[in-house]
């Protein structure tokens, strides 16, 4: 073997630290440190000098507000080409463009739905800190969302579009399975949300299906994730916007108050039905006409119902709540050590000898944290969780009164119309409403 | 028909996809324990049990919140050195007085008087008996660290891990030589002190000592800075010091053999007055790991004390 | 009827709009904290006054992840658990720390006899660690960023016997600066942190930075 070749490689690192450095050194200087007393640098009697160590700068800075703004771009132009031009084919071409953009080139992070978790930690813990840029991808779908409906979800979200992409066989589910399985993105927000405020996890991020992709990098677990959910999506179109999105839920409620919003027809309604069937996302409400108002009596006491039911479910389902206290806070890591810690003094006060320690058990001891301390930070998280549980739990039962509600009460509508809630003003309907202007 | 079972493998699959996050989020399943990267020391940390000649016979906490330097003097009291000041022991481990000052003593020694030598970073001041300022020498330069201080009865030794350098003063503090800087011509190799661990001490009252722990070796130099004779070896083995730089220190019994500690595999062991390995004191169990700076001193009776600073513990081992 | 829902709604959006705002305002308001200021506590060199009240959130840093080596305990999740592979974490080697050892407890395997570059005598899994005579008895150990997988193994063996030059670092120009680090999340010691872009590094062992003036100085020079 050649020994002058394994004893003294030049390495592309080597190449790295003796040609490009020197020229990065101007901008690097901030980086540059003086060696610390302790540590005093051998006495070299060669020329030798010793190397600088490189280190690498983080993204720019600006960059973060070219992100920005794009998609403020983003969304004026989507929302333009939904309300004014109104062609599914340039919303299309735009879903393309941000895929490329926010999915491939920014790598899904930060995106909006995550955005959620970073604004509730930001509010419950001041050390945190929000940068101005992800405050505005949380802030900017959901005001013009407020304006112009879910323009955001038309194709400004890389997630919608790579799954509009494989919608190939949408089938319509029927109102009441699309009711129960919405509950699930109020769930998710719910959890996100608590998970996020008590600094336990982003959940959101965690279980973000389509990063992966983005990102060509990800382990078999991860895609065998992602492909399980795009497969779905054949089927049912967009499952994960419709069916777990969290964001979704914000849009959802902004845009049934937003000011203005895609219409299937840009004139009166001619009863057509061709685009009934035209939703991949079952958004288009059918005309209620027949059924005959119901009697005063009969709302009146449906209305007693619901005012009684929704502090009773409120009340049930925030007391379940605050009894998976346990659960909930099980998640957490600090939780997790003070129960290690916990098994591990038992085993001790047992009188028996050392196990093989998990690598939780080895880091506490090298931190040199008291067992005390450990309790009471985990029973401060524990505490969190309990106040955390009523809420979650209270919103959750808000949430499925509201909906029991909604269907309880008469709904009167003349035509067919999108739902503004459900909506992702994909603009498909408007190609098959043949009143053109 | 067709329909239907679209419908059913679809939600099917999306009831697979949050069966998976519910069942990840809340499982109580550990991370995984196994490191396929892990770094292996434990098969080099076993020692034979019948090279362990010594019990350990005492143990008791300091109260300086950081420990660097231990000594032993008249009465066989233990002296600890550390952050703003020193702890005296009696014998049995019994407080028998403190004193304070600013700063920290990486280094202590005492002449037979009772006086101390402490050596303060980059500078030696030294105390009576009852912890009264009696004088403060020059500092030496800012990139002194003074790891170790012996006192003989006219001269005081001084190691110093920052400029690599042994420095010989009088008892006043002039400086009269400088020991064990490179020389060819007297064939001094020179000291590599690659961590902040250099030691030196003094043998039958005559024969200055010190570390040389970048070359694994212990060095014997006449005061005028010749070097007289030199052993040791690099191992990992029990009879070697291991790692880049050992032994971090040493004292010496009354016989003249060698007590020496090392960092990275934690041990304390005995070598003959030639340099022979002769047994363990404490093997690699008996401390946390990670531990350095295993100061070093012996007492009348040839007990030995550790100081342990990572368990903040003075700890005296007894033959068996 | 229409008019009435038509006011409902407006009302609404105003609503929504209020309260987002009053969100932000709360998050910005929040973040004005000390603990929070990115520059970290130390207020010398900064321009303003000590009792900042300026919100943290409104200098619009930035936040990256890094490691800090104080708790770490090389369990070798860095390698296995980041998004990316291989790892966006890897050795470092703060040079000023070095002792240039022949003997490196981070390149050679514990027992190693002779001490030659020959593969079996690596500790590294990769042979990413380089080691190159300087001058008797000096070596220099460099790190070949791209085999190096981030495991840790030199940086235990760097530190359990010399003085932990070799150290764990985010690389910030591989990071993917995920919202959430799956290495972090995983991490048994709770060692990764958020620190500010503008300070992106956590190395140990290179000392204070340079004052602003001196910085300013060099770079007129430079």
């Amino acid at each position: 073997m050649d020994k002058s070749r394994t004893s003294y490689p030049v390495s592309r690192t080597l190449y790295f630290v003796h040609r490009i450095i020197p020229g990065l050194l101007f901008l690097l200087l901030p980086l540059i440190t003086l060696p610390i007393q302790r540590f005093p640098k051998p006495e070299f009697e060669s020329a030798y000098t010793q190397p600088q160590t490189f280190i690498p700068t983080p993204r720019a800075e600006f960059l973060a507000y070219l992100d920005v703004f794009v998609l403020l771009i983003s969304l004026g132009v989507v929302t333009w080409l939904v309300l004014k031009k109104r062609s599914r084919l340039w919303v299309f071409f735009m879903s393309l463009f941000s895929l490329a953009y926010f999915g491939f080139y920014r790598e899904g992070c930060v995106c909006s739905i995550g955005s959620i978790q970073n604004v509730s930690l930001a509010l419950f813990d001041h050390s945190f800190i929000l940068p101005l840029s992800v405050l505005a991808f949380f802030l900017l779908p959901l005001i013009f969302t407020l304006f112009f409906g879910r323009t955001f979800c038309a194709s400004v979200c890389p997630f919608g579009a790579i799954q509009d992409l494989v919608a190939f066989k949408p089938q319509p589910l029927g109102s009441r399975l699309n009711t129960v399985l919405g509950i699930i993105p109020y769930l998710y927000l719910g959890l996100a949300v608590l998970f996020a405020a008590t600094g336990t996890d982003f959940i959101i991020c965690r279980y973000d299906p389509f990063v992966g992709i983005f990102r060509f990098n990800a382990s078999f677990g991860m895609f065998l994730f992602t492909g399980i959910l795009l497969l779905s999506g054949v089927f049912i179109a967009r499952p994960y916007c419709r069916f777990l999105c969290p964001y979704g839920v914000l849009l959802n409620w902004t845009s049934r108050f937003s000011l203005r919003h895609l219409s299937i027809t840009p004139a009166e309604c001619i009863q057509c039905r061709l685009c009934e069937s035209s939703c991949p996302y079952d958004a288009i409400d059918y005309p209620v006409t027949d059924k005959s108002p119901e009697s005063r009596p009969v709302m009146v006491r449906k209305m007693m119902i619901l005012t009684l039911l929704v502090p009773f479910l409120v009340l049930i389902f925030g007391y379940a709540g605050s009894r998976m206290q346990d659960t909930l806070a099980g998640v957490d890591a600090r939780v997790k050590l003070a129960k290690e810690v916990m098994a591990l003094s038992r085993i001790q006060d047992a009188g028996y000898g050392m196990q093989d320690e998990s690598f939780e058990i080895k880091a506490y001891k090298a931190s040199g944290k008291t067992e005390s301390q450990v309790y009471s930070e985990a029973s401060a998280v524990l505490k969190k969780f309990y106040f955390g549980g009523w809420l979650f739990g209270g919103f959750t039962g808000l949430v499925i009164a509201l909906l029991i509600a909604g269907r309880m009460l008469p709904v009167y509508r003349k035509d067919y119309v999108t739902n503004k809630g459900r909506c992702f003003s994909c603009a498909r309907c408007t190609d098959y409403c043949p009143i053109k202007s | 028909m067709k329909q239907k079972i679209f419908i059913i493998a679809g939600l099917v699959l999306l009831v697979i996809v949050i069966v998976i996050m519910v069942r990840d989020l809340f499982s109580s399943k550990k991370e995984d324990q196994k490191n396929p990267y892990d770094y292996k020391l434990n098969e080099l940390k076993k020692t034979a049990g019948k090279q362990i000649a010594y019990n350990e016979a005492l143990s008791f906490r300091t109260g300086l919140e950081e420990i660097h330097a231990i000594a032993c003097g008249a009465g066989d009291r233990i002296f600890v050195g550390g952050s703003k000041g020193v702890e005296i022991f009696e014998k049995d481990g019994k407080p028998a007085g403190k004193f304070g000052f600013e700063g920290f003593a990486s280094s202590l020694a005492m002449d037979k008087k009772g006086d101390f030598f402490i050596g303060m970073q980059d500078h030696v001041e030294v105390y009576s008996p009852e912890g009264k300022l009696l004088k403060k020498w020059n500092g030496i330069s800012p990139e002194s660290f003074l790891t170790s201080i012996a006192v003989s009865d006219s001269f005081v030794f001084v190691a110093d891990y920052g400029k690599r350098a042994v420095y010989r003063y009088d008892h006043e503090g002039r400086l009269i030589n400088r020991i064990g800087e490179k020389d060819p011509e007297k064939k001094v190799p020179g000291f590599i002190v690659p961590s902040p661990y250099f030691d030196l001490a003094i043998r039958y009252n005559h024969e200055l000592w010190v570390a040389n722990t970048g070359r694994h070796s212990m060095e014997q130099f006449s005061y005028d800075g010749t070097m007289n004779s030199a052993w040791g070896e690099a191992s990992m083995a029990i009879d070697g010091f291991c790692g880049c730089c050992n032994p971090s220190h040493f004292a010496f019994l009354h016989d003249g053999s060698f007590v020496t500690s090392e960092k990275g595999i934690e041990r304390v062991k005995i070598y003959s007055p030639k340099g022979e390995f002769k047994c363990i004191v404490a093997p690699p169990s008996a401390f946390t790991e990670g531990t350095r700076g295993l100061d070093l001193a012996v007492d009348s009776r040839d007990r030995i004390i550790v100081l342990d600073p990572e368990r903040k513990q003075v700890r005296i081992f007894v033959k068996k | 009827m229409p008019g009435r829902r038509e006011f409902l709604n407006t009302l609404m959006r105003g609503g929504i709009l209020a309260a987002l705002g009053l969100l932000s305002g709360a998050v910005i308001f929040r973040s004005r904290d000390e603990k929070s200021c990115s520059y970290g506590f130390d207020c010398s060199g900064c321009s303003r006054s000590k009792s900042c009240m300026l919100p943290a959130a409104l200098e619009a840093r930035q936040m990256v992840w890094q490691l800090d080596m104080t708790k770490c305990i090389q369990c070798g999740r860095c390698a296995t658990n980041c998004v990316m592979s291989p790892s966006a974490v890897k050795c470092t080697h703060a040079f000023a720390m070095c002792g240039y050892c022949d003997l490196c407890g981070g390149y050679f395997k514990p027992g190693t006899k002779t001490l030659t570059t020959a593969a079996e005598n690596q500790l590294c899994p990769t042979n990413a660690l380089k080691r190159k005579f300087i001058e008797d008895p000096f070596f220099e150990y460099t790190i070949d960023e791209e085999l190096c997988i981030g495991c840790g193994k030199c940086v235990k063996g760097c530190g359990a016997f010399g003085n932990g030059s070799l150290q764990l670092q985010v690389r910030h120009d591989r990071c993917k600066n995920c919202n959430e680090c799956s290495i972090a999340r995983s991490c048994p010691a709770q060692a990764f942190t958020r620190v500010p872009a503008n300070k992106p590094s956590l190395l140990r062992g290179l000392g204070p930075e340079l004052p602003k003036e001196t910085a300013k100085k060099n770079q007129a020079n430079g």
